[in-house]
């Protein structure tokens, strides 16, 4: 039977599977939760997210790695013998980051720039390699507000910087996207804290979302 | 200036970015697809035309 590979949990929790409907695919010291997938179908926003809520109900139960969406296997001996391969990197991982959370900090752009100006309506060539330039000129500026956001957002953190990634401008909406490593009882306060902070930007608007399992960090090694 | 409606997704299009951008990956032998496109394929840049392929395709159902 082929199955979507959902989350990688110690192999002690191998348990919380099957209390969540779960197959489970065990090795020495680590264990894969899945869930059968027909491959003919076509995932779209449900199943995305849908996969992201059977992972938050693993990570609310014990310590997990998130596994990125579309890794699917012919059956559990073919996953077995991939488990087999990585598992003492990824027992290293579960560790490390399991029983951490991410929160995810996003400054949206209130306004965005200038609508870009029409090429019929550009007019003489240098009224246009002008508008060219200004716009140019336009998106260092904002990519250095981006930056002095993201710094005061990491100023405003205070955790290690190896539980901080950023990234700025990753989108025209977008100044800064930040995933921040925490533990559960530190979430209150450096929410209270994010929430003042973003009170003091006036460009930008501050969504945090989380806590979720660690995406941004369970990466392959 | 202009008010942009695209931040009206943000929260969406960032967890579906960690959902198909991050994470522990045990390369699987089958590829599947997103709206269309394999996720093998997948960057930022698609992931966001892929939540406005699926909301597009959600309005016409």
């Amino acid at each position: 039977m082929t199955v979507l590979l959902r989350a990688i949990v110690a192999a002690p929790d191998t348990g919380v599977g099957a209390e969540l409907g779960l197959g489970a695919v065990v090795g020495t010291r680590a264990a894969a939760l899945v869930s059968p997938w027909d491959v003919s179908r076509v995932p779209g926003e449900a199943e995305l997210l849908d996969h992201h809520r059977v992972i938050q109900a693993v990570f609310e139960r014990v310590p997990c790695l998130p596994a990125r969406f579309g890794s699917v296997f012919a059956d559990d001996p073919a996953l077995r013998a991939r488990l087999l391969e990585r598992e003492d990197a990824l027992a290293s991982q579960l560790a490390r980051l399991g029983h951490r959370c991410e929160v995810a900090i996003t400054c949206a752009w209130r306004e965005t720039g200038a609508a870009p100006v029409p090429l019929a309506s550009a007019g003489s060539g240098r009224a246009y390699l002008e508008r060219g330039l200004e716009r140019a000129h336009a998106e260092e500026r904002r990519e250095r507000r981006a930056e002095e956001i993201a710094a005061r957002l990491i100023g405003e953190l205070a955790i290690e910087q190896a539980f901080v990634r950023h990234r700025t401008c990753p989108r025209p909406a977008v100044a800064v996207s930040m995933s921040a490593l925490v533990t559960r009882d530190e979430i209150d306060e450096i929410g209270s804290r994010l929430e003042r902070l973003g009170a003091q930007l006036p460009d930008v608007t501050t969504v945090v979302q989380g806590p979720w399992a660690p995406y941004t960090f369970a990466v392959s090694e | 200036m202009t008010r942009d409606a695209g931040t009206l997704d943000v929260p969406l299009v960032e967890l579906v970015d960690r959902l198909l951008n991050r994470g522990v990956v045990l390369t699987g032998e089958v590829t599947i697809s997103v709206a269309g496109v394999d996720l093998v394929y997948l960057g930022l840049s698609v992931v966001l035309a892929s939540v406005d392929t699926i909301r597009r395709a959600g309005a016409e159902v």
